[in-house]
């Protein structure tokens, strides 16, 4: 799969960061930009454009449930697929995302095939991807 | 067996004596952290110890596996290194020999077909090798709740110095150590008052105490 659809990684943690865009650039996705916390990636998302967003939720200053509160309010960002990727495996937690309008949820740790699966899924479901 | 200690399934029960003791000392215990109000928030904080022991432990797995994981795929992609190396080693060899019979019987379309499948085995190990990095990640978080319940458990303990000082001990007024920027205490100006908000504060608090 080759594709030049643009993504953001947001991650607190820069090891993940870098483990993500690896991972999604060996599935075929080259264009990305990370954040490491909430509020850079609004303002990233603010200033630029993507397509989707691949997001941590456990992170400092603005967690990944709060990025997506404001990702779903405004009117510019809200149709983008927010695919939540976290160790945070509580049930509340994974149902709260999807109430918030999260598009998947991956918990940690994760395999190369999970995330190529749930993304195939994300991107079909936004119309990104025949 | 003397007369003061009875055996009841197994456990060998305390003369009356020393059972009277203990109960007096437990109950003299429960009291004075009850006065102190600190019952409830010591008791939160016995309870999640079993639940530090488990959050070190699964540490442990997960960095020990990480390693393994990691040794294991290096094994492997050593010896795809080795293969392509001798096998490259060895078409070399016979196209210096030999270039046309070489290539007409098919030992060089072989190489290449080999090295395309070594390549890719590789590089699946690499990938492998990048994914059991997200330990960092899961432990990272894992230890940063233990720390917490050390910080609560050092806050709790100066709180009870601090009440429990006698009067004698009065705590001399706190003298700020100059800064040396290399790892400033955070000050949290929420914090109850009795409670350290920085490290020389407690320093000094210990020092007055005799600790």
């Amino acid at each position: 799969m080759a594709n030049e659809l643009r993504f953001l990684v947001v991650d607190d943690l820069s090891t993940m960061r870098r483990i993500i865009r690896n991972l999604l650039k060996e599935i075929g996705f080259v264009e990305a930009d990370e954040a490491e916390d909430g509020v850079v990636a609004l303002q990233k998302l603010r200033s630029s454009t993507f397509d989707f967003v691949v997001s941590d939720i456990n992170m400092p200053n603005m967690n990944g449930f709060q990025l997506l509160t404001e990702i779903k309010k405004d009117e510019k960002l809200k149709h983008l697929p927010v695919l939540m990727v976290t160790a945070e495996a509580r049930k509340e937690d994974i149902v709260r995302a999807a109430q918030q309008g999260a598009a998947g949820y991956i918990v940690k740790p994760f395999t190369k095939a999970t995330l190529e699966d749930k993304l195939t899924l994300v991107l079909k479901k936004a119309g990104l991807q025949p | 067996m003397n007369a003061a200690t009875l055996v009841l399934g197994g456990v060998e029960a305390a003369s009356p004596d020393i059972h009277l003791k203990i109960g007096t000392l437990t109950r003299q215990l429960h009291d004075t952290l009850q006065q102190l109000g600190l019952t409830e928030k010591l008791q939160g904080t016995v309870q999640e110890l079993p639940d530090v022991k488990s959050r070190l432990s699964y540490i442990s797995r997960l960095t020990g596996e990480a390693a393994e994981r990691v040794l294991n795929r290096v094994d492997q992609a050593k010896i795809q290194h080795e293969q392509i190396t001798s096998k490259t080693r060895r078409v070399s060899t016979l196209l210096a020999e030999d270039p046309d019979s070489t290539v007409t019987h098919g030992h060089l379309i072989n190489y290449l077909n080999d090295m395309e499948k070594s390549s890719q085995l590789v590089d699946q190990h690499l990938t492998d090798i990048m994914m059991a990095q997200d330990f960092h990640d899961l432990t990272g978080q894992v230890i940063g709740r233990v720390v917490n319940l050390a910080s609560t458990i050092e806050q709790q303990l100066v709180e009870l110095l601090i009440q429990t000082a006698p009067l004698g001990a009065a705590l001399k007024p706190s003298v700020e150590k100059k800064e040396t920027g290399l790892a400033g205490p955070v000050i949290d100006k929420e914090n109850p008052e009795g409670v350290m908000i920085n490290q020389s504060q407690v320093d000094d608090l210990l020092a007055s105490l005799g600790f």
